[in-house]
């Protein structure tokens, strides 16, 4: 009982530039659709942010005094806040501080904590010990707590609020990065590049950073959802940022007065909002590692 | 009798690619050869050619994207691709045994030696514990591991390379196969246990009257263990035939070549010609799978290929086969 | 006179386990090499052969012995030194596909070496690099690629490209065409063989295959737990080996041709640990022509005939020569 060779359909014309990115986008999906997911709602994000002057039906910051605290209408989508600014632009213009606080300070984690972990993993030993226990102490900090007094201590700015983040978070890396290469001063291809004449700051940037960047690369959208949150809450907090400046923890602050009277839009909005971006930004670093993984399987 | 009938196998690798088109790797295209108990076939080839894969089909341990899509494997007279899990589990392990390279790694590491030759058994023919463990005692005898009682409570990493084989060896014997698989037996070991382990298996087929198949790239193990050879590239049978005949006589380009490059043989300066790309299974050409490292190569090359049989069962898959002395466009190998 | 590129003595090396246990990977080794000269190093697992091309080239610690390379006693040498004169010793490693770095491009692998110990601008590396792409036989195609996408006989050419590149004086090969295919072997062989008429390199080709290390050697080294049990020119040691592990190393060998009769000494047992040595000789322990004297005396190096050097017991009696068992 022979089963008939098959004859697989050849492809007769090439795609055209739009099937190429919809098999591409497909292709993923396959793969990892939660990175697709969260890869889509970060650039919307994303495009929030960057188009907001031609989306924004409102100037984010200029108050309607006659129109203080009214519910969504047809005028204003999500209503208007405690000053009668417009709370749909406020939104839409606020995504700005997401990507603008998130992005710096995941880079500043990257810069502290990839070298610290290519440095303490390669040499072991002692240095290892001290990196990582230094480490380890300022990841038991509570953060909001940290950050609350470095912040009352430098003075109120978003730049310091980046700084703290960069700092916070850095162990992160350092330690994911300390592992791989851990993994890696072993393999052969080290061996090779000493043997070669390397010297070792050669063989740690040249040769082992691009082969040890794949985890702390996969972990960069996670930490960058954590920025943002923890960037929230200290708006919430009141640090860091001043009205009306248009960022949604400062908003859910204002709004959160408001609840209780009923007033619910003011709070409610920034809100959804945020946590609609830190969960792309979780999806997709959860995704991420899918995706970074040569494992494809998909039998017909 | 002929014990394994493979005819015309095929099996391929589909998988969607990141641009989700389906991508196919023809990775065995068209493979044939019979086995009889008592003989030893020598499976050799390059990396890719589909030694192993070969193995894994007729014992039905493919994996998706891997399938069978093509041909027919009969076991005794039994088809064995479309066979239900069910059954083919009966089958595996008791009458067809495979060992695979490796042997540390293919031994549960959290069970001793002696418990593991005893549930292989048990799995398979049940019956009181005692005569399991009697058996694996016999087998580890069998193989010639010293001291068998004492070493069947070691655990697998305890065990020298050597050792580990033949404690894979003595599994794959504990249900009586009729036929018996070893992918790459001898590959790490080193030479002076490698001497030991061919000797025991040639030994183990003259009492058990198993049939054998091996899979090796060492030539010199074909040379001096196996009754028969069968040469792969590309996922086709380039050559067959009886041992001797094959090595006196190689009848197709890609065995002479193979033969040429063994240290016996041997002369610097002859290399150039010797190697090239290996073939493309998600693109092979049409005919001839060696047509662009073939220095014989014609138009008639590419067109479909027959087996040619150039003396008594020993076959070539090749357009000139008999003929390649004769052919003016290919230089000579000697 | 001419100087030797190598010359080790009494060359050991220790790994400590801790609670007291030490592997004695490589103990009591002389060699030398001189000029356009290929060492084979023969030697199965636990023979100490990889460990002892490493401890050579300061890639690992000897714990005793001297390495003189180049006249230069760079034993203790402290690594800074040591890097620069890595312009002169290189290696090339066995497997082909972890040994170059996967996330860099042929290109600049090959030319690492050159930009390490060489004051050229870059044109000059690049033509240098083309050059030696040339030289190996490798298609200038391949230099942009990643390691990934070249088969293994192509990664290893890119391999010696690398090794060649500054002109060393001495290769250490370790195993260099052990994963490789068998067609692909005999290209590569050649090329070394090219390779060192062309440079005059010096070479120490380490296997576990006689074979191979008979087709390119012009001596060869027998190991055994971390010892040189014998040592010779190679057409020497396969046709009167004097040490019996060589004679079993030799029968071991298959040959690719069913027509050559197979005699086989097989060796009873297994090589035993290099945690705890045997007393005495070290290989008396499976060796078929051992005597009570073997267990307790340590044999001194022997010289056999012209050239060729072993370390047992028996030669002096004659006693060392294994009788040949005819197999059918």
């Amino acid at each position: 009982m022979a089963k008939t060779t098959p004859t697989y359909p050849t492809q007769t014309q090439p795609f055209s530039a739009r099937q190429r990115v919809s098999n591409r986008l497909i292709g993923l999906f396959r793969i990892s659709p939660t990175a697709v997911i969260g890869l889509l709602i970060i650039l919307f994000f994303g495009v929030l942010a960057l188009f907001s002057p031609w989306i924004m039906p409102h100037d984010p910051v200029s108050s309607y005094t006659d129109r203080v605290l009214q519910a969504p209408s047809a005028e204003h989508w999500f209503g208007t806040d405690g000053n009668g600014m417009d709370v749909f632009s406020r939104v839409i213009y606020g995504a700005k501080y997401g990507f603008g606080i998130a992005i710096p300070a995941v880079l500043l984690s990257l810069i502290i904590g990839v070298p610290v972990g290519l440095i303490a993993g390669y040499r072991g030993g002692l240095l290892d010990e001290v990196l990582m226990r230094f480490f380890d102490g300022l990841r038991v900090f509570p953060s909001i707590i940290l950050a609350l007094a470095v912040v009352a201590a430098t003075g109120q700015s978003l730049l310091n609020v980046v700084l703290v983040l960069g700092v916070l978070d850095s162990p992160v890396f350092a330690r994911v990065v300390r592992a791989e290469v851990l993994a890696l001063r072993s393999s052969n291809f080290v061996e090779s590049a000493v043997a070669a004449g390397n010297p070792t700051w050669r063989i740690l940037f040249v040769h082992l950073l691009p082969n040890a960047i794949q985890g702390a690369m996969a972990q960069t959208a996670v930490r960058a959802a954590w920025a943002v949150r923890i960037s929230a809450t200290l708006a919430f907090l009141g640090v860091g940022v001043q009205a009306p400046t248009p960022e949604w923890g400062a908003m859910i602050r204002q709004g959160a007065e408001f609840m209780v009277s009923g007033q619910w839009w003011v709070a409610l909005y920034p809100g959804l909002a945020l946590i609609c971006m830190v969960f792309g930004l979780n999806l997709f670093g959860d995704g991420l590692q899918d995706l970074m993984d040569p494992r494809r399987r998909a039998a017909k | 009798m002929t014990l394994l009938d493979v005819v015309n196998l095929h099996t391929h690798f589909i998988s969607r690619d990141i641009d989700n088109q389906v991508r196919t790797a023809k990775a065995l295209n068209g493979v044939s050869f019979s086995l009889a108990s008592g003989r030893i076939l020598g499976i050799v080839g390059e990396t890719g050619a589909g030694k192993s894969l070969t193995a894994q089909s007729i014992i039905g341990l493919l994996r998706p994207p891997a399938r069978i899509v093509g041909g027919s494997i009969t076991f005794e007279g039994r088809e064995l691709t479309t066979m239900p899990d069910a059954e083919l589990n009966k089958i595996r392990g008791e009458e067809i045994a495979m060992v695979v390279q490796n042997p540390r790694t293919s031994l549960d590491p959290l069970t001793r030696v002696g418990d593991q030759l005893v549930r292989l058994h048990q799995v398979h023919r049940g019956g009181p514990k005692e005569a399991s463990h009697k058996r694996a005692i016999e087998m580890m005898e069998a193989v010639g591991i010293p001291d068998p009682k004492s070493r069947a409570r070691s655990w697998p990493h305890e065990l020298s390379g050597g050792m580990a084989q033949r404690v894979l060896l003595a599994m794959a014997l504990m249900n009586a196969p009729k036929l018996l698989i070893a992918d790459e037996p001898t590959t790490g070991l080193d030479v002076t246990v490698q001497a030991q382990i061919l000797d025991l298996l040639r030994d183990l087929v003259a009492r058990f009257n198993m049939a054998t198949m091996i899979i090796t790239h060492d030539l010199g193990v074909v040379a001096h263990f196996c009754d028969e050879i069968a040469v792969m590239f590309g996922g086709c049978i380039v050559e067959s035939g009886p041992v001797r005949d094959v090595f006196a006589a190689p009848a197709h380009p890609y065995t002479r070549k193979l033969v040429a490059a063994t240290p016996e043989r041997f002369r610097m300066g002859s290399a150039k010609s010797l190697s090239g790309q290996p073939p493309d299974l998600y693109n092979l050409p049409d005919g001839c799978v060696l047509q662009s490292r073939c220095a014989h190569a014609t138009d008639l090359c590419k067109t479909p290929v027959p087996n040619i049989e150039v003396a008594a069962s020993h076959f070539s898959l090749c357009h000139y086969a008999g003929k390649l002395d004769a052919n003016p466009a290919g230089q000579v190998q000697a | 006179m001419i100087q030797p590129v190598l010359k080790i003595k009494g060359l050991t090396k220790r790994f400590p386990l801790g609670a007291g246990r030490v592997v004695n990977a490589v103990n009591d080794v002389d060699l030398t090499i001189f000029p356009g000269e290929t060492l084979g190093m023969v030697g199965e697992s636990g023979s100490g052969k990889s460990t002892l091309g490493r401890v050579i080239l300061r890639l690992l610690e000897p714990s005793d012995g001297s390495i003189e390379f180049n006249g230069q006693d760079i034993t203790h040498l402290p690594i800074g030194q040591v890097r620069p004169l890595r312009r002169d010793m290189q290696m090339v490693f066995q497997d082909p596909w972890s040994a170059l770095n996967p996330r860099m491009r042929i290109r600049d692998l090959i030319a690492e070496p050159i930009k390490l110990h060489m004051k050229m601008s870059r044109s000059e590396r690049d033509d240098r690099t083309e050059d030696l792409a040339r030289r190996v036989n490798l298609g200038s195609a391949y230099l942009n690629r990643n390691p990934a996408n070249l088969s293994g006989g192509q990664l290893q050419r890119a391999c010696i490209a690398r090794a060649i590149a500054t002109d060393p004086k001495l290769i250490v090969l370790d195993e260099p065409t052990s994963s490789l295919d068998l067609s692909v072997r005999a290209g590569i062989l050649e090329l070394l063989a090219e390779i060192r008429e062309e440079t005059k390199a010096a070479m120490l080709f380490i296997s576990h295959d006689l074979g191979t290390v008979r087709m390119i050697s012009d001596r060869i080294a027998v190991l055994y737990l971390g010892e040189v049990v014998e040592q010779g020119n190679t057409e020497a040691l396969f046709e009167t080996p004097a040490h019996p592990y060589t004679q079993a190393l030799l029968s071991a060998h298959l040959p690719a041709d069913p027509s050559i009769k197979v005699s086989r000494h097989v060796l009873e047992g297994e090589v035993p640990s290099p945690i705890a040595l045997p007393l005495g000789c070290k290989f008396h322990t499976r060796c078929p022509v051992a005597i009570d004297r073997c267990a307790r005396e340590v044999p001194q190096v022997i010289q056999v005939s012209t050239g060729q050097h072993a370390r047992c017991l028996r030669i002096p009696d004659g006693g060392n020569i294994i009788a040949r068992i005819d197999q059918t």
